[in-house]
């Protein structure tokens, strides 16, 4: 299951934390709590889905604990990260700006910007693994790039 | 919107992270080491670890009491057929030998009854039926 799974669920998982170390912490979690949980998977559904939602649910309790720890008080914002000393950030100063744009985002849009942004999924595709209708995708993906194109003109 | 900032959100795009693929290759080894810790669990998880052993011997219970329970409703089955099927036999002889008793309960015995009880012999009888004193 972790080498099936691992590394989609890393990017997924990355796309919330944006950085390495919580995405680590949040992975390791969500596999040990899949371990833990298997008797009750629903066969039913996929276990990418299954997979999914338990690293999604990993990754928003991490990140609220974050957080509080940090005594920031909105439930959905989960903090403007930095990217200056992250060795794993590989990219130029515009890519350095957009994600400082997504770190401002609450979490599903953060989620279904980076899934259709970044990943270039389909919103059916979307869909199914976050298990959100397609026209609630579409409109938090519209809401992210008006928040991103907002927060990009603030800083021209 | 500027061009450029425009030009960022049509172009779609390649994730600016990178992590090595070894990473991955050592990932789930170090998941396994955690595995075995998390079930040994010294204090925290304590409780955790004895509610999965509680669940367990509560299934069991469970079985258990249902065994018990079907072995009962079983036993009581039996008794109620093996009930309907002699009760009546053991009623018939009861009223048989009621009957028999009864027949055989004659005048003669009655008088014989009525004498004891009133301490009377057949003298006593005799004189009172001719009216002697």
């Amino acid at each position: 299951m972790v080498n099936g799974y691992s590394r989609q669920l890393y990017w997924q998982i990355h796309h919330l934390t944006q950085n390495h170390e919580d995405t680590d912490d949040v992975l390791q979690n969500t596999f040990i709590k899949a371990w833990k949980g298997i008797d009750n998977f629903n066969a039913d559904s996929a276990i990418s889905t299954w997979l999914y939602r338990i690293a999604y649910n990993e990754s928003i309790s991490f990140m609220k604990q974050k957080r509080e720890m940090a005594s920031i008080d909105d439930e959905d914002f989960i903090g403007q990260a930095t990217f200056v000393a992250d060795e794993y950030f590989d990219g130029d100063r515009t890519q350095h700006l957009l994600q400082e744009a997504i770190s401002t985002l609450p979490a599903k849009q953060k989620q279904v910007f980076c899934m259709k942004y970044f990943d270039d999924l389909k919103y059916e595709e979307i869909s199914e693994t976050v298990g959100t209708s397609i026209g609630a995708l579409k409109a938090s993906y519209h809401i992210a790039v008006e928040k991103i194109t907002k927060y990009l003109k603030g800083k021209e | 919107m500027s061009t450029k900032d425009k030009n960022i959100l049509d172009a779609g795009g390649k994730y600016p992270f990178k992590v090595s693929d070894e990473y991955f290759d050592n990932l789930a080894a170090r998941i396994m080491e955690q595995i075995p810790e998390e079930n040994q669990v010294p204090q925290a998880d304590n409780a955790r670890t004895e509610t999965k052993v509680i669940d367990i011997n509560a299934r069991r219970n469970r079985q258990n009491m249902w065994i018990k329970a079907l072995s009962i409703a079983a036993c009581f089955t039996l008794v109620v057929l093996l009930s309907i099927k002699f009760f009546p036999t053991l009623s018939n002889e009861e009223e048989a030998t009621a009957e028999m008793t009864a027949q055989e309960y004659t005048d003669d015995d009655y008088n014989e009854d009525l004498m004891y009880y009133s301490m009377a012999d057949y003298g006593d009888v005799y004189s009172y039926l001719s009216g002697a004193e």
